[in-house]
């Protein structure tokens, strides 16, 4: 049962995310076009995986993750196999993972399988996944293997009936900020980043072989009627809430950091007045010591008198902007789709009235 | 005390020989060995045989010596000092020690040194009194020696267990080295083994006390400066201290006398009991400063009763007249307030002298005035404000008062007054009015604050606060009576004062025959005799208003009027009369400078405000009671802020004088106010405003809490692990609020008056029959309110009756609780008058559309720093961007347009 459904399943998301991919690669243009990977293609086999991983171990809004292995062909990225990492507990704190992951690589080496890390997949909630964390990673994993991109996939939205996995990569502007590890506001200035340019998304090509797309038309043949209720589903006040909820703790967060800039501003302003009347006053000072024939005070060290103050850093507030924009894309897709629904439900009731 | 006086005779014995031996001390100088040791020719040239060693020893003992000195004079910073020196010598005479093993006066020093520091540590007083640097090194010189003994823990625990041998082997060892062993054998020479026992506490004493001198030459402090004032009592006092010093010149001693081994035992055994006298003797002393007054007075009473016993008769056959005796008086009253009077006989005196006074008829003028004397003697018999007076002395006190009045009461031609002269006083001269100096009024409230001090002295749950708070009938009678005499002849600052005094005394009292009247006016006829009796007595409400109004009018001072304000609101809520009592608060605008009070109106306002609430409460007018409470309750420290106690907490925070201070300032424990009747008047009026605002706001973001404490305890009733049924007064609380969310009155009911709430709380009110069904027609009604509130949503339409039954309310009620809520906004609805039922509009945003409005404000908020963060960035450009900014505000106005639709909201949500 539970293949079938699999199997019908990824049946229909092979039409969607071709879709999906023809859209993302006209977006993908603008933001891509010196970037070492295009187009990342994916294996079917990759897909269920990834979700099966999901459907075991991950609940509510704890993520699952794992490794992606694959090969670069020109400009295309080809992901042809995935394992997890696997679930931690507190038992064993000293579990490693790196070990795990080589001793994997090694073993999948062995029965010939593509061995090469090209990148991570992390499963989302809710779509809240532009994180600190996993700007880190993948930063690291960009800087180690430069083709590497990250996986996102979102089972929620995958319930609802369309699958969503998105692959994305960071900038090279933003490579670059992060390689210097600079988050003052000047520096992200010059950068000329914005929560726009942090991520670029690539576009996805899910691609089967023949065989089994041969396999996947004898199974729709056999089975009864497939049934994709979800994607009609009405429903659509709890995964408004809880998006608007996450929203609104981010606008929180948002609010709260540019609080905490504005007291920066104002401190540093009245720190420059400071200065300045100090500054005033010892020329003043020097001033009437020179007329009374005194030699000038010494020079002091401003820097020592006034330290300056530490700049909060701005990449937070860049990372929330980044995950606002994404809840919003969300919410505005989600609620598209709603509106058709409801639309559509009027038009039949009124039919059959 | 036998003992003081054998030392006290002792010391005659042998001041002689302390004289001379006085003589060469300005020369000692601080090594007072040397001269000594210079005198006595043939050791030195012994010495020097042995050289190698001598001289390390020697060392050593010099080093031991002055810290001993040091230990004597509890010079702390000193004794660290030389025990370093005496490491060090110690470390260099090493080979010597290798080869001789430890000696044993270097173990004694180190035990003694501990024991010593042990007591010192130990000695909390003492260490308070310390100086810094004292203390410092205390602590240092404590650890140190310590770490210091742990290698010599064998030697020393055998040196405790057993001195005696250890010294006596010792000394055998140290024969020619011990200087001080020498001078003690010196003169045991020559004395025979019979006379041993007499001499040898005096020979080595006199020695000593040499030192001991030189010591209170260089430090000379108060005591021993007061000690120098009479010979007998310095000398006793001296001698125990050198006695104690003398502990290891004698032990030294007597190992000469080891051949007559019986008197040695004996002597060994009379040093023991000698050491344990000086310990007690040592510890006495550092007792407080009051007690070392008293053993003064009892000093002074064996020393010098001569003096105190000859005014006790005047000389036979004298003529006792008007000046021999005020004569008298006076004289005896000056030794009064002088260190060392003994007060108790000063009194004892005194009333000898009220009876002479009165047996040779001497008039009343003079006896008023000893009387006046006796009471302020009484009063003056505790140096210390702190400590309250005995009860027989409070008695004492009491009666001779209460004399005073009858004199004062039986002769209208007696003034008194603080104003009258000396001078001008008239005592004998009967024609013409009798003139006393002295005040009546003092006295009386003096007495009264002894009374509140021996009550706050008490323990509460004892039998003898029963008995003390019986004297409060005498307390108030005598204030009665000076008032009624006052009235008669005081000004009126003088009767102002004395209302205050009674009203102080009648605002806490609840007046049950007056409230008994009040509930049976008419029938009142038909009781008995007996009882018309007992009602003829003023009504205190009656009574306050009388005392109260006279000092509105009349008291210039604010402090009085303050207080008798307070205390008439307190009276009012006390006796359930709200308006009055709110009215007059209000009036007075105490709210408003209360703070500038001195701490203990300020505790008065507080338990009025407390009782104004609680008064509120009984009237079923939560919000008020809520309100009145709030600030009392809200900072937890409701036990601190109505005197009812200390907190513990703060114990570090303040330090001792602060504390006296503050438990001066304590409420007797009869005027407490039940602090859990207190908070659960709180709880329960929070509970009831608290739980259908809740259940109105409950999607609202920006909702507001009432009582921080209330949610306080609800949380943690959530964080319990495990729920049994409710046992304390909070948790019946908060279990009754839970059910009260649900719409449950029942429940609710059922966890607010029960029989461990009535027992804990709802009994203690006076009318709590009333009390009890005042609050279950709340809970009813806010019950009703919280139901409508939680699930309206879920009704098209609900009948009034069924809501009439759901919770035991009539109809009307129900209208009317309804109508409000619909008037005031609170229920979107409206009333279908010929079905009589509530129709609901559906008006109330669904769960998106408050999330939806949620977000909106927040982003407005967000906006609105946002702008704040770019106003900053042109504000440092100065002037230049400033057309633009209008500009930029001037577009923005669609954003402030839907700022003002927030403001309209937040508005409405209220």
């Amino acid at each position: 049962m539970a293949s079938r459904k699999e199997g019908t399943g990824s049946a229909s998301t092979t039409s969607t995310s071709a879709a999906g991919a023809a859209s993302g690669k006209g977006k993908g243009k603008g933001g891509s076009g010196d970037s070492a990977v295009k187009q990342v293609q994916i294996d079917g086999l990759v897909v269920l995986k990834i979700i099966k991983h999901y459907q075991e171990e991950g609940q509510g809004n704890e993520v699952v993750q794992g490794v992606l292995l694959g090969l670069v062909v020109e400009d295309r990225l080809e992901i042809t196999n995935c394992f997890p990492f696997p679930q931690h507990t507190e038992d064993d704190a000293d579990f490693d993972e790196v070990q795990y992951q080589m001793e994997m690589m090694r073993s999948l080496r062995h029965v010939n399988i593509d061995h090469l890390h090209v990148g991570w997949y992390q499963s989302t909630y809710y779509g809240s996944f532009v994180t600190r964390a996993l700007l880190d990673s993948q930063f690291s994993y960009q800087h180690a293997i430069e083709e590497s991109v990250v996986l996102i996939y979102d089972p929620i939205k995958t319930a609802q009936g369309s699958l969503s996995l998105k692959a994305y990569r960071l900038t090279p502007k933003l490579m670059e900020v992060c390689k210097e590890k600079d988050f003052s506001p000047e520096a992200l200035k010059k950068a000329n980043i914005t929560f726009e340019h942090m991520f670029e998304e690539v576009p996805i090509i899910i691609k089967n072989s023949h065989l089994i797309n041969v396999l996947m038309w004898e199974l729709e043949k056999k089975s009864a009627v497939a049934d994709k209720h979800e994607l009609l589903s009405l429903a659509s006040s709890n995964h408004l809430g809880k998006s608007l909820q996450l929203l609104m703790d981010r606008v929180d967060e948002m609010s709260q950091d540019i609080v905490k800039y504005n007291t920066y501003m104002r401190n540093t302003s009245k720190q420059q007045q400071q200065k300045h009347q100090y500054q005033q006053r010892r020329q003043q000072e020097n001033q009437q010591r020179q007329s009374r024939g005194e030699p000038p005070l010494p020079e002091e060290d401003m820097s020592k008198l006034f330290k300056p103050l530490q700049p909060p850093a701005r990449m937070d507030s860049l990372l929330i902007a980044g995950q606002i924009n994404t809840y919003c894309q969300n919410i505005k897709e989600f609620t598209a789709q709603n509106l058709g629904k409801l639309f559509m439900a009027q038009a039949l009731q009124e039919y059959n009235n | 005390m036998s003992r003081f006086f054998t030392t006290g005779s002792d010391s005659e014995s042998e001041s002689s020989l302390s004289g001379e031996e006085l003589a060469p001390k300005p020369v000692g100088g601080n090594y007072g060995k040397q001269p000594l040791l210079l005198s006595e020719d043939e050791e030195d040239t012994k010495r020097v045989v042995r050289s190698a060693k001598d001289k390390r020893f020697e060392e050593l003992t010099n080093l031991i010596r002055t810290i001993r000195n040091a230990m004597k004079i509890r010079d702390v910073t000193k004794c660290l000092e030389e025990f370093e020196l005496l490491g060090k010598a110690f470390g260099k005479a090493k080979s010597i020690v290798d080869k001789e093993g430890v000696p044993r006066f270097y173990i004694r020093i180190l035990a003694d040194l501990e024991d010593y520091l042990n007591e010192l540590w130990e000695d909390k007083e003492g260490k308070k009194k310390m100086n810094k640097n004292n203390a410092k090194a205390l602590s240092t010189l404590r650890q140190k020696i310590r770490k210091y003994n742990r290698d010599y823990e064998a030697q020393i625990t055998s040196y405790k267990q057993n001195p005696e041998q250890s010294a006596d082997e010792d000394a055998e060892k140290n024969e020619e080295d011990s200087e001080g062993s020498s001078s003690s054998d010196e003169d045991e020479d020559g004395l025979s083994a019979t006379s041993f026992l007499k001499k040898k506490s005096e020979a080595p004493s006199g020695e000593s006390r040499k030192f001991l001198k030189k010591m209170e030459d260089e430090d000379e402090d108060s005591e021993d400066s007061e000690d120098d004032e009479d010979w007998g009592s310095d000398s006793t006092s001296s001698d125990s201290d050198s006695e104690e010093d003398d502990g290891k010149y004698t032990l030294l001693a007597s190992k000469f006398l080891k051949k007559e081994s019986t008197t040695d035992k004996k002597a060994a055994e009379k040093k023991r009991e000698d050491k344990a006298k000086k310990k007690h003797d040592r510890k006495s002393k550092r007792l407080d400063e009051e007690e070392e007054d008293n053993e003064g007075g009892e000093w002074e009473r064996v020393r010098g009763g001569a003096p105190l016993v000859k005014p006790k008769m005047f000389a036979k056959g004298t003529e006792i007249t008007h000046a021999i005796v005020v004569k008298k008086l006076n004289e005896i009253l000056q030794a009064r307030g002088k260190k060392g009077t003994d007060r108790a006989a000063q009194i004892e005196l005194l009333q000898l002298l009220v009876q002479i006074a009165a047996e040779n008829n001497l008039g009343e003028g003079v006896i008023v005035k000893i009387k006046f004397n006796i009471i302020a003697s009484l009063y003056d018999y505790n140096p210390n404000l702190a400590t309250y007076m005995k009860p027989e002395m409070w008695q004492k006190c009491l009666d001779c008062i209460n004399e005073l009045m009858d004199i004062l009461f039986a002769n209208p031609n007696i003034f008194v007054g603080e104003n009258i002269l000396e001078e001008s006083e008239n005592l004998s001269n009967f024609e013409q009015p009798l003139r006393v100096r002295g005040c009546i009024l003092t006295l009386v409230e003096r007495m009264d604050e002894e009374f509140t001090k021996i009550m706050q002295n008490t323990d509460p749950h004892s039998q003898e606060y029963v008995e003390h708070l019986k004297d409060e009938a005498r307390v108030c009678a005598i204030i009665e009576r000076v008032q009624r005499y006052l009235q008669e002849k005081g000004t009126t600052e003088e009767i102002c004062r004395i209302y205050l005094r009674r009203v102080l005394h009648t605002y806490y009292k609840f007046d049950y025959k007056a409230h008994q009247r009040q509930l049976a006016p008419p029938e009142g006829s038909s009781k008995s005799e007996q009882d018309q009796a007992e009602n003829e007595g003023e009504d205190s409400a009656v009574l306050m208003e009388r005392l109260c109004k006279y000092i509105y009018a009349k008291d210039r001072t604010d402090r009085i009027r303050t207080c008798a304000i307070l205390c008439h609101i307190y009276h009012h809520a006390l006796h359930s009369r709200w308006y009055q009592a709110r009215d007059l608060m209000l009036m007075s605008h105490l709210q408003d400078n209360i703070q500038h009070a001195d701490p203990p109106v300020q505790i008065l306002y507080n338990r009025t405000m407390v009782q104004l609430g609680i008064c509120a409460f009984r009237q079923g007018l939560t919000k008020d009671a809520h309100n009145a409470l709030l600030d009392i309750q809200s900072s937890g420290r409701a036990k601190e802020l109505l005197g009812q106690g200390l907190l513990l907490r703060s114990l570090q925070e303040r330090n001792q004088e602060q504390e006296k201070v503050e438990r001066r300032r304590q409420v007797p424990f009869h005027l407490h106010i039940n602090l859990e009747l207190l908070e659960c008047v709180y709880l329960v009026s929070a509970m009831l405003l608290e739980i259908p605002y809740m259940a109105a706001h409950e999607s609202d973001a920006r909702r507001r809490m009432i009582s921080k404490q209330f949610h306080h305890q609800l949380r943690v009733g959530e964080r319990q692990p495990l729920l049994g049924p409710p046992e304390s007064m909070r948790e019946h609380v908060v279990a009754a609020s839970k059910a009260m969310k649900m719409g449950d009155w029942k429940t609710c009911h059922s966890f607010i008056i029960n029989e461990k709430m009535n027992g804990k709380v709802w009994d203690l009110f006076p009318e709590a029959n009333k009390v009890r069904t005042m609050l279950v027609r709340k809970i009813q009604e806010e019950s009703l309110r919280t139901y409508l509130f939680t699930y309206s949503s879920v009704y098209d339409s609900i009948s009034m009756e069924t809501l009439s039954d759901m919770f035991q309310l009539d109809l009307p009620t129900v209208h009317s609780i309804i109508s409000k809520m619909i008037i005031s906004e609170e229920l979107m609805a409206s009333l279908d008058q010929p079905t009589q039922t509530v129709v609901m509009h559906r008006t109330e945003p669904t769960a998106q559309q408050n999330l939806a409005l949620q977000l909106a404000e927040k982003l407005g908020s967000l906006v609105e720093n946002n702008e704040r963060v770019f106003d900053h960035k042109q504000g440092t450009y100065g002037g230049y961007f400033r057309d633009q900014k209008d500009g930029y505000r001037k577009n923005e106005g669609g954003y402030m347009r839907r700022g003002g639709y927030r403001q309209q909201q937040s508005q409405t949500s209220y």
